[in-house]
């Protein structure tokens, strides 16, 4: 794993955006002439606010950092119209720091690390209240999945990257049961990676390596990976087709993306089957006011498609009540009512009467879970693609 | 620096170092990627680490003495990486570390390091100096030895210094 050699750079005229991206240390001015040039002529042309786009670049040393906030000192000293706004990166550690002292000197400048806000629902997932959800899920998932992934072609000694890892779990069972030569997990929450490190290190797994980015903008190399993994994301981000690009850059001509992803809204129980119906189908609604499709399962095929893969594969399982332990099933629920019925419900403004009965669903959920003649499910769709040669 | 774990070193003759440009990346990407490996987030380690190394080397390449070795080390002192230069040094080397230590030790670094970020014309001699002291908190020594060598050092957390 290595990062991009040299850089890149671009300017789109519609969005007025400046994009530099991979590495920038020249000797001295001269080398980057040409990136100087391009940046001045962007910004003569644009009104209103200009973007500088740093999040993919990696490095930059101080010469390329002169030529670049002196040309936009020029130009804003000149033009008190125009607003420069420095877009950074949390993930490359170094950049927004960097940049800050632009913006303590140019009233017209601002530095935005922007993935501080990427998508409405981030920050539910990203705290703290999505660990207890995500540790009840992949618990029972696996008892399903653990069969059906060598059937989209998971095999020993694979380089792997699970995408979105979430805190990690589904990386360690992998380990132990697959052994894959080496496994890079990244995910954008600092809260469930340092849960991650935590349960590798107390599993005495070592080959699992937890790296902190951005799905839709990762630094890793072009075709490393034989298996990308990516569990129960795309639902989450409300331009799925971004990510899919990075997994499909990231993995192997030959090698497989594998995505799962629910249907909420057919998630099922009896008795009270009603109940619960109607409560899932406010999930799916909830969800889409947050700009995110808990309904992508059945889609995956057709994103695959779009996204260049071959030979999609499609499994759907239900994880049920029969699984194992009742009660665990009946955790996940009443881990989702927590943050459904709970945050997401209340900060969209839902009156108590609408959060009682969304509420009373997925207890209802529970009920059948744990009736001893009652059946409870949660369905989810396996999909994968295999990278043209 | 003894008590300290050495982690990794790279060591040449200074003309060879100094003769080409591209050393300095494939110096500071390398060693940064090799120690790494162990930080609880290696990427992100990495890419700090070979920002600061980076800029000790750019300074180096400029500043040295006509010949002799060049080294370049990493070592670990707990939770802190020491990144070591030692190289060769003539008169006026010395006089341009000296005066870059002064500066360091000076109360208002901070003020130092953002005007030589911006300052007009050609850029700052100490400035990559200024930087690894203030944007990565390091200590830094720089120690003649010899009166024809020099010993640099900078010790710096990164672990967490993102955030
Ligand atoms: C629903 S969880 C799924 C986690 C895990 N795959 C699982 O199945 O348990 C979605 C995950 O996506 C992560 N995530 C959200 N936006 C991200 C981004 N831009 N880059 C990387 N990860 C992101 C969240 O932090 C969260 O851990």
């Amino acid at each position: 794993m290595s990062l991009d050699r040299s850089y890149q750079a671009s300017f789109n005229e519609n969005n007025q955006e400046f994009v530099i991206a991979g590495k920038l240390r020249p000797r001295n001015e001269a080398e980057i002439r040409p990136l100087a040039e391009a940046l001045d002529a962007a910004l003569g042309k644009v009104r209103g606010t200009f973007y500088l786009n740093v999040k993919r670049l990696a490095r930059l040393n101080n010469v390329a950092f002169r030529v670049i906030t002196n040309l936009v000192s020029q130009v804003c000293d000149k033009r008190s119209d125009l607003r420069v706004e420095v877009v950074t990166s949390s993930v490359m550690g170094w950049s927004t720091r960097k940049f800050l002292p632009l913006a303590s000197r140019l009233p017209n400048v601002s530095v935005n690390e922007y993935d501080q806000d990427f998508y409405p629902g981030q920050s539910y997932l990203e705290e703290g209240g999505f660990i207890p959800i995500l540790r009840a899920q992949t618990k029972l998932t696996w008892t399903h999945e653990r069969h059906v992934l060598p059937r989209h072609g998971l095999r020993p000694g694979m380089a792997m990257a699970d995408v979105c890892c979430g805190i990690g779990d589904f990386a360690v069972l992998v380990q132990k049961e697959f052994s894959p030569a080496s496994i890079i997990a990244l995910d954008h929450s600092r809260t469930s990676l340092d849960y991650a490190r935590k349960v590798a290190a107390d599993f005495g797994v070592s080959n699992i390596e937890y790296v902190y980015g951005d799905a839709s903008e990762m630094i890793l190399e072009d075709s490393q990976f034989d298996f990308v993994t990516c569990r129960h994301s795309l639902q989450v981000f409300d331009k799925p087709e971004l990510i899919l690009k990075e997994l499909y850059r990231i993995c192997k001509p030959g090698g497989r993306v594998y995505v799962t992803n629910e249907k909420n809204s057919h998630c099922l129980g009896e008795p009270r089957a009603d109940s619960i119906q109607w409560t899932y189908n406010e999930v799916a609604r909830l969800w889409a006011d947050y700009k995110m499709d808990i309904e992508l399962g059945p889609k995956s095929r057709r994103f695959l498609i779009d996204a260049g893969f071959e030979d999609i594969k499609m499994d759907s399982f239900m994880v049920t009540n029969l699984d194992g332990d009742p009660q665990g099933f009946a955790d996940i629920i009443q881990s989702w009512e927590n943050v459904y019925a709970g945050e997401m419900a209340r900060d969209r403004g839902d009156s108590p009467e609408f959060v009682a009965k969304f509420r009373q669903g997925f207890q209802d959920h529970i009920y059948a879970a744990l009736h001893p003649k009652g059946y409870a499910g949660w369905p989810i769709w396996a999909a994968s693609g295999r990278k043209p040669l | 620096m003894s008590g300290n774990r050495p982690l990794v070193e790279i060591s040449m003759g200074i003309e060879a170092f100094a003769s080409e440009w591209l050393h300095c990346d494939r110096i500071s990407s390398y060693l940064a990627r090799m120690v790494s490996h162990n930080r609880a987030d290696s990427l992100l380690y990495a890419n700090l680490l070979s920002s600061a190394l980076n800029e000790l080397l750019e300074i180096a390449f400029a500043h040295h003495g006509p010949e002799g070795n060049f080294c370049c080390r990493v070592s670990r002192s707990g939770e802190a990486d020491v990144i070591e230069l030692d190289l060769p040094c003539d008169a006026a080397t010395l006089t341009f570390y000296s005066e870059a230590a002064q500066r360091l030790k000076r109360p208002d670094v901070a003020e130092l390091y953002h005007s030589a970020l911006f300052s007009p014309g050609s850029a700052d001699p100490h400035l990559g100096l200024l930087e690894v002291a203030v944007d990565y908190r390091a200590r830094i020594s720089i120690v003649p030895d010899n009166g024809n060598r020099l010993k640099l050092a900078a010790e710096m957390a990164l672990e967490g210094a993102a955030a």
